[in-house]
């Protein structure tokens, strides 16, 4: 620890932190631009200059490293005039149009002019311009005139985003911030600078000229569309989402907010979603009140309840539904008697249920990984299915975390992979399984070796590695890695309560068919909450062919969507911005938010509608006043933490020879995860959103005769579809790589599984 | 002798005459009695009278759609929605001002960044329902073309005191 003195007040640091970082600890405004604590030092804008005792020029604060005994001044005249000298230095080329920058308002500039510029300009002569730059959908660059040159934006994409996608060209007055030859930004992350820009150069594409920043009422929620929980401001104005922007945890989301829950709040008002109950007479579609919309559920329910049996209900659910919703769902399932019910739509292997001793989950905290010194990722699209905790285990490779990857594709993870693994999907549990052979046989090399050396080791399964048909062997495994090496093992939840999913009890019990099974012995009835089968479940063919032969379906849907085709009542309900919930973590993080709009029309809170199908079915205990009484009895007053468990028991490893014919990879697209997100134009415009590409090794493109870019055809299961390939010689051979849950391959079968690729 | 003094004042009228002075200084002096309406009394140039919205000399309309007059104002009288026109500029779709709230305090033309909302000397307006006086931007521009010429010369008189 260091001693040293700011404006008088003595304050006690850490060796090696700089002067603005003790300050900040202090509570000490220091004015500042180009430095983030979350980013490296460039101590370009020179906004920060303080003087220090004995040093004859004053000095950047966030450039010079405290010593014992410092004396700082950050107000004296000295510091004030150099802070005041750069300011009108920087407002020289800064256009004056806060009035019309979506910036105004909440602008850093525009607070530190208050303070430190002068009242009027002494410069006559004309201003820099800088062209304007269309670098995507999602952040916009149309303003470049207002950039200060901060270069937050470019150290963001090469620290945090892991790709450098932006940079500054030129020199002195004619440097300018731009994409590389015209290209677009197309991180994941991207939605992150427009928050780090400290003035209106880098905005919101979506949000632009909609709102002010006063204008806005800022509602706390959690993010809906992945795992991590992060913790979210959903600002609204008049009833309606204008945007979304991170609210900072260090143990969560850090500062960042990942471009998926940042601009999926566009596909909330969008033509098709359900605003008014829907039940289907004679095979036509009409609107009608919630009270005849409801009894008529509830009588199709009770119908097929007392005629073919409990059993023949079936109920689903999405993992992105809230804990209360699930919880009412599983309730009213079983309360009529039947144990059908599931939330685990993309699964394949359920073989571990029942051997499970708790909830699967993370294994340890999130703030723990970046803690870790050796991580194994096992089948995880990691940057595209966890964005966020991907830019986490990237700041911590930095900083010595060695990352080992066992995976079918071998994506740019855009962090350093220490040793990687890419091999066809059958053959993930013997690679697995040689893995854990070398790690109890404390072998030095490769990945084994890597995971040997570590002290605090862990082991993620990926949604790739819990969609795999051998999901439950996988686990076995990392189980055995994980207890080998002392270390800890989980899951990366795939939805954003796929831990509440198993606390609410939404998964079959012993005698309960899973979501699996009730596709492939289809049900008379079934109850939908939030699902859109054909882009949702594990395999959309059988799916949407048991959905079609029922004879009741029971949408609980904020969407039209198909459901029109196969559904015989839609019941509108709210999404997360519009209902009470409760997520839980992938980490075990109860985290409950409130609605922050009404709900649009007629929609209702789905919990809302589950209790009132509840009474109207005559199910004991359905009277709930709020969601918060739903949440504590779905908790039983237990801390989550106690039913967190990955452990797993009996279940044999096998390694299965595999079977003829190219074997199918499917990777769920950013952008297609959720109903929500699916229907975000802003999204969908983005260069991870294009239509799916057959991707296989070139070889085997030889080998059916068709060059890179052609069209084939692919058929897997009853159906086929024409779509353009492309040669990625780092898959392994012998498979397919196309992308599941997207319209375009929704006739396609499994997600796993043999596939067919001819020449079309 | 009382007595005679009274009858002599009365019979020579002086009460009249002394009421009649005072009536014939003021039938003398100026009138400041001003005849409405057909007279009007002379107004300052920062006279904060009915609203109107400006445009530039080329036609194109001032108003930015930067809401500050909308933030200011105290009786929370202007509604404004802004949208990107076709060119890409800022621009108001929707500039109401309710003038049965306002309350001509005249912070809204103060906040402006470019002179588009201003108040103009007119206050001889009326409306039969409280609809009436619920001014669209239309009808601001409106009032800004009748009265451009007046309202530029009122600008320019007050602007070395801004």
């Amino acid at each position: 620890m260091i001693n040293i003195e700011i404006d008088g007040k003595h304050i006690e640091t850490e060796n090696g932190s700089t002067v603005i970082e003790a300050a900040h600890k202090a509570g000490i405004a220091i004015p500042h631009f180009c430095y983030h604590k979350k980013l490296s030092i460039a101590a370009n804008c020179r906004m920060c200059l303080v003087q220090v005792e004995k040093a004859p020029k004053p000095l950047p604060a966030c450039a010079t490293p405290v010593t014992e005994g410092m004396k700082v001044f950050t107000h004296s005249d000295q510091a004030v005039k150099a802070q005041k000298g750069v300011m009108e230095f920087l407002l020289i080329n800064h256009p004056l149009d806060c009035p019309i920058c979506d910036q105004g308002g909440e602008c850093l500039l525009q607070d530190m002019s208050v303070g430190y510029g002068g009242g009027h300009s002494r410069y006559q002569e004309e201003k820099r311009m800088v062209l304007s730059k269309d670098i995507g959908p999602l952040v916009s660059a149309e303003e470049m005139s207002r950039c200060i040159n901060c270069t937050r934006c470019v150290r963001f994409g090469q620290e945090i985003g892991g790709k450098m996608e932006l940079g500054q060209a030129f020199r002195t007055e004619h440097a300018e911030i731009m994409s590389f030859v015209s290209g677009t930004v197309d991180s994941e992350l991207s939605g992150n600078m427009i928050d780090l820009c400290p003035v209106g150069a880098l905005t919101s594409k979506p949000f632009r000229y909609k709102a002010r920043s006063w204008e806005l009422s800022r509602r706390r929620s959690i993010s809906a569309h992945d795992s991590l929980g992060s913790n979210l401001a959903v600002h609204t104005k008049n009833n309606q989402v204008l945007r979304v922007l991170p609210i900072e945890n260090e143990d969560i989301n850090e500062c960042w907010l990942s471009d998926k829950d940042r601009f999926a709040y566009e596909g909330l008002n969008t033509e098709d979603r359900l605003t008014k109950p829907m039940i289907k007479q004679d095979g036509k579609w009409q609107e009608v009140e919630w009270q005849v919309a409801l009894e008529y559920a509830a009588n199709g329910l009770r119908h097929i309840a007392n005629g073919a049996g409990a059993e023949q209900l079936g109920a689903l659910a999405t993992g992105g539904s809230t804990l209360e919703e699930m919880y009412l769902l599983q309730k009213l399932m079983r309360g009529m008697g039947s144990d059908n019910v599931d939330f685990r739509l993309r699964q394949s292997d359920f073989s571990a249920d029942g051997k499970q001793q708790g909830a699967p989950w993370l294994g340890l905290s999130v703030a723990d990984i970046s803690r870790a010194d050796r991580l194994l990722i096992v089948g995880s699209f990691l940057r595209k299915d966890h964005p966020v905790l991907a830019a986490r285990i990237r700041q911590a490779v930095k900083k010595g975390l060695q990352v080992s990857l066992i995976h079918s594709v071998d994506d740019d993870q855009q962090m350093h992979i220490a040793h990687k693994a890419i091999v066809a999907p059958d053959a993930l549990v013997n690679t697995l399984s040689q893995v854990a052979q070398a790690v109890a046989a404390k072998q030095t090399e490769g990945i084994a070796g890597s995971l040997v050396s570590g002290e605090r080791v862990a082991v993620l399964l990926g949604n790739f590695a819990q969609q795999h048909p051998q999901a439950a062997q996988l686990q076995t495994l990392a189980q055995q890695i994980a207890n080998a090496t002392h270390g800890k093992f989980g899951f990366l939840g795939e939805a954003a309560n796929s831990v509440g999913g198993y606390i609410a009890q939404a998964v079959p019990g012993a005698k309960g068919l899973n979501a699996a099974s009730m596709m492939a012995s289809p049900r008379k009835a079934y109850v939908l909450l939030n699902v859109e089968p054909e882009l949702d479940c594990a395999n959309p063919q059988q799916a949407m062919a048991a959905l079609q032969s029922a004879d009741t379906v029971i949408v609980l849907s904020a969407y039209k969507n198909k459901a029109l085709d196969y559904a015989d009542v839609l019941l509108p309900i709210a999404p997360f911005t519009e209902t009470s919930g409760t997520f839980i973590s992938t980490e075990g993080r109860v985290q409950s938010f409130k609605g922050a709009v009404k709900p649009l029309g007629e929609a209702r809170p789905a919990w809302k509608v589950l209790r009132v199908l509840g009474n109207l079915l005559k199910v004991d205990g359905f009277d709930f006043d709020t969601s918060e009484v739903v949440r504590d009895e779905a908790l039983k007053g237990v801390d989550v933490s106690i039913k967190l468990n990955n452990a797993i028991t009996g279940v044999e490893v096998k390694a299965e020879v595999s079977a003829a014919g190219m074997q199918r990879v499917s990777d769920v697209p950013i952008y297609t995860t959720d109903a929500v997100v699916r229907r975000s134009a802003p999204l969908q415009a983005t260069a991870d959103a294009a239509t799916p590409l057959v991707w296989m090794h070139s070889e085997e493109l030889n080998n059916i005769g068709v060059k890179s870019g052609m069209n084939v055809k692919v058929s897997q299961g009853s159906g086929s579809v024409k779509l353009a390939c492309r040669a990625d010689d780092k898959l392994p051979k012998g498979v397919v790589r196309i992308a599941a849950g997207h319209s375009a391959t929704a006739a396609l079968g499994a997600m796993f599984g043999t596939i067919t690729v001819e020449r079309a | 002798m009382n007595k005679l003094i009274n009858f002599f004042k009365s019979f020579l009228l002086l009460e009249l005459l002394k009421g009649m002075s005072v009536t014939g200084k003021y039938f003398f002096a100026r009138h400041i009695t001003v005849e409405y309406p057909e007279e009007k009394t002379p107004q300052s140039f920062r006279f904060r009278g009915l609203h109107a919205q400006r445009r530039y000399p080329n036609g194109e309309e001032r108003c930015i759609g930067c809401k500050l007059c909308e933030a200011v104002c105290p009786a929370l009288a202007i509604k404004i929605e802004v949208a990107e026109r076709a060119d890409g500029s800022r621009r108001t779709t929707q500039y109401d001002i309710d003038l049965t709230k306002c309350i001509f305090c005249g912070f809204c033309e103060e906040s402006c960044p470019v002179d588009a909302i201003v108040e103009t000397r007119v206050y001889e307006y009326h409306g039969e329902k409280r609809g009436d006086l619920y001014y669209t931007k239309e009808m601001l521009l409106a009032v800004g073309d009748k009265h451009e010429e007046q309202i530029a010369k009122d600008r320019a008189a007050d602007a070395k005191y801004r």
